[in-house]
């Protein structure tokens, strides 16, 4: 008794809390203070000790949960609330997309979809995020067996192929762009990046996610016993995958067909 | 043997640093409190404010822009930082008492929500400063809220940011305590009416935030960045906006009252001595008010230019969330009825709290239908409606749970003549102030100006709300100090003042840091209001 007494009394604080929300507060700051106050270096400097004190913070937590904490598995579940929080994230700019898309279908149609936009992109990144949906189904696996070693070698080529999909969208981005298909251009460019922006900022943080799980699955903290943070980051991968269809349908097909 | 010492100590009498790094419930559930209470306050300054330029007609004492700010930041503090973040409190300090739980799921979670809620704190402090006001309301419609004169619209996204952030976090949390902690024998049908409000709380925050999250996402790109979501001229559509703002902030109504529901509930049936009158509809009352709270968003938008069969349709489902709501007053009443009641401080609290949302309610009937509200819209008589069950219901809840859990939470009875004292002040002093308004309201009055035009009978309705907005801080003043002064110089608190059966009152008071140290056991048939089988 007198040890689980103790047990206990670590976990009162924790001192990581606190710079993750500091962080929270100086990147708002940061971005208030280049596009309202015109003040970039100060923007530069928040922006910078903010992000800093987050990872700072957020790794400090993580090791601190894998060395003295205990897996209670209750992270299945409230990944599963915050996933359905996400979808209707994605489902206000879905909105606001379909409803410029039969509002304005007319002008929609005959002006504003550029040149450059082609299917056979967006069908391939399809198949490159699906194929990684597959390999972390595998490392999860993996995981649940006790193989660590088979267990990174699919993580590494979970991230590679979500490092592919990033670079790929990004130069589509950039080359849709530079034909002149903007945000600014019209509520199809304005839709089309938002839906698409979004989604690969979930890409990243995906992608983060499973560089902390490999930073503890290397480090042999994170193993079959104490793996819900794991299957989070796979649940919430899967969610990122799905999600995807929706929104290339979406932004490619329903935004570019001439009808 | 040193942890041994530790854990004789109560909770609050830990260091600066323990509280700074604090994960314990407890202590985040009283920084939630005093941070909800401090901008409470700087919100009524405010709208004391207001009040004394409305004393008379023409410009006096606040200059125009200066009136918005008040009128913006009055409405963003007293809904998002008082009547939304004092439930953040009540969650915390209670939903572990309360299943039987030593803390909650995700312990420094929850320290980090309550640091993103003191981020959105400081953001709302800097809008104080000159040049950084944001003067477009709480609602923040664009295209006016996209204009350089309507002040600083990226420190109004960020607030919806951070304190929605905070919202998701603290929803998640708590929701998968209940769901996964609730000690065995504490079911879906005998917890506490106030752990069904703040889940049903929290899974509209969960659901709803996000819609705003978006819309103000957007307004801060077609600020800022050029892009064109509300641009018609480009294919936006400044409707989208107040869509995706009402799809959250008409259900975040219910977020402020359904948890107002669960502590009138818990007050009502421990002061009448009786279990809660038809518990099970209670329940389903409370699911049904948070699920079709999402289905009448537009009856905020009769005005805007929505078709028709909307407009009804809508006007239908608001005139039905009157029937849960209406299933609610009725079984207090029936509770109280041939109940043995005990006029205590938090019993006078509840009570006025159902009378305020009563009147509230009844004029919210007349505003869900078209016909009446295209008339009334953007007048007096809606402030007056939604003052009495936002500003009043809300707030006399969470005054009587404040009188009600004191015991529990500090150790120390209030002083009851003092409490009883600031309870007769408030109720006064608020019907003084928000009836005028209604009736200020239906004579034509708009709301939101700082002038009006020389009218002898709306001069008289406005000096009547004005020394009644005086009486009303000074009645919460006393409830403050009656709060304090037990603190401080109470008589010791026995762990069950009020008899409850509720597991909190199990506990000593304070509770010990680790509340229980052993699984609770609970009876068979417990039942947090009596018994609930009949």
């Amino acid at each position: 008794m007198a040890h689980e007494v103790a047990h206990h009394g670590e976990h009162e604080v924790s001192i990581w809390p606190l710079p993750v929300g500091v962080g929270v507060l100086l990147i708002p700051l940061a971005i208030t203070a280049f596009f309202a106050w015109k003040a970039p270096l100060a923007a530069l400097l928040a922006g910078g000790v903010g992000l800093a004190l987050i990872i700072v913070g957020a790794t400090g937590w993580a090791y601190e949960f894998f060395t003295k904490g205990h897996d209670e598995g209750h992270g299945w579940i409230a990944i599963f609330f915050f996933i359905i929080s996400e979808i209707i994230i994605f489902g206000t700019m879905f909105v606001a997309f379909w409803m410029a898309r039969v509002n304005h279908a007319e002008v929609w149609v005959n002006s504003w979809i550029p040149e450059g936009l082609s299917l056979s992109i967006p069908a391939f990144l399809t198949l490159v995020l699906w194929a990684s949906s597959f390999t972390i189904w595998r490392a999860e696996v993996a995981l649940e067996q006790g193989s660590r070693s088979k267990a990174t070698t699919y993580i590494l080529i979970t991230m590679a192929l979500g490092i592919l999909f990033t670079v790929m969208h990004v130069s589509e981005w950039v080359h849709l762009w530079h034909q002149g298909f903007t945000l600014m251009s019209n509520m199809y460019g304005t839709g089309f990046y938002a839906l698409t922006g979004i989604h690969t900022s979930h890409v990243i943080v995906g992608l983060i996610l499973q560089a902390y799980a490999l930073m503890f699955i290397l480090s042999g903290k994170m193993n079959e016993k104490k793996m819900t943070m794991f299957s989070a980051t796979v649940a919430y991968w899967h969610f990122v995958d799905i999600m995807w269809l929706l929104v290339a349908s979406t932004a490619y097909v329903v935004g570019g067909l001439h009808i | 043997m040193r942890e041994a010492i530790h854990i004789e100590k109560p909770w609050f009498s830990a260091s600066l640093k323990e509280w700074i790094f604090t994960t314990d419930h407890k202590k985040i559930g009283i920084m939630y409190g005093i941070t909800s209470l401090v901008f409470f306050i700087v919100g009524g300054i405010m709208a004391l404010g207001m009040r004394v330029e409305l004393f008379n007609p023409g410009t006096q004492h606040v200059s125009p822009d200066t009136y918005n700010y008040f009128l913006t930041v009055h409405g963003a503090l007293m809904l998002l930082w008082w009547a939304i973040g004092i439930w953040g409190a009540f969650a915390n300090f209670l939903i572990p008492l309360m299943i039987g739980a030593r803390d909650v799921a995700f312990p420094r979670l929850n320290a980090l929500g309550y640091w993103t809620f003191f981020a959105a704190s400081v953001i709302a402090l800097i809008t104080l400063i000159p040049g950084n006001q944001i003067m477009h309301m709480w609602t923040g419609y664009p295209p006016y809220s996209a204009n350089p004169n309507s002040g600083l619209t990226a420190l109004f996204v960020f607030i919806w940011h951070l304190t929605g952030a905070a919202s998701i976090m603290g929803a998640i949390n708590f929701l998968t305590t209940v769901v996964r902690m609730r000690a065995p024998g504490i079911g879906f049908f005998n917890m506490n009416l106030f752990l069904h409000g703040v889940s049903s709380m929290n899974l509209i925050q969960l659901l709803g935030i996000p819609s705003i999250a978006g819309a103000v996402t957007m307004l801060f790109l077609d600020t800022y960045v050029g892009t064109n979501f509300f641009n018609p001229a480009k294919g936006g559509d400044p409707i989208l906006y107040q869509n995706l703002f009402w799809f959250y902030s008409h259900p975040a109504v219910y977020v402020m009252v359904l948890p107002a529901f669960g502590v009138i509930s818990e007050i009502v049936s421990t002061f009448a001595r009786k279990p809660i009158f038809g518990y099970k509809s209670m329940v389903v009352a409370i699911w049904a008010i948070a699920l079709v709270g999402f289905m009448v968003w537009t009856h905020h938008m009769f005005v805007s230019g929505i078709p028709d069969w909307v407009k009804i349709l809508m006007s239908y489902t608001t005139v039905l969330i009157g029937v849960p709501t209406g299933i609610k007053i009725f079984n207090w009443v029936g509770t109280l009825y041939r109940g043995a009641v005990v006029y205590k401080t938090p019993m006078l609290y509840a009570l006025g709290a159902i009378l305020m949302f009563l009147i509230g309610g009844l004029t919210g009937i007349p505003l869900g239908l078209p016909a009446f509200d295209i008339a009334v819209h953007d007048s007096y008589f809606v402030v007056g409606h939604f003052h009495y069950v936002l500003g009043m219901a809300v707030t006399l809840a969470a005054f009587g749970g404040f009188f009600y859990w004191w015991p529990k939470v500090t150790g120390r009875m209030y002083s009851e003549a003092l409490g009883k004292l600031s309870f007769w002040t408030i109720i006064v002093g608020s019907n003084v102030l928000y009836f005028p308004q209604l009736i200020v309201g239906l004579s034509g009055m708009p709301r939101r100006y700082y002038d009006y035009p020389v009218i002898g009978e709306w001069i008289t309705l406005h000096q009547i709300q004005t020394v009644g907005a005086f009486v009303l801080a000074f009645g919460i003043l006393l409830g403050i100090i009656a709060l304090i002064k037990g603190t401080l110089s109470g008589e010791k608190a026995p762990a069950n003042p009020w008899m409850s059966n509720s597991l909190e009152w199990r506990l000593p008071s304070p509770p010990p840091p680790h509340n229980f140290d052993e699984p609770p056991k609970v009876e068979k048939d417990y039942c947090p209001h009596g018994y609930c089988k009949f």
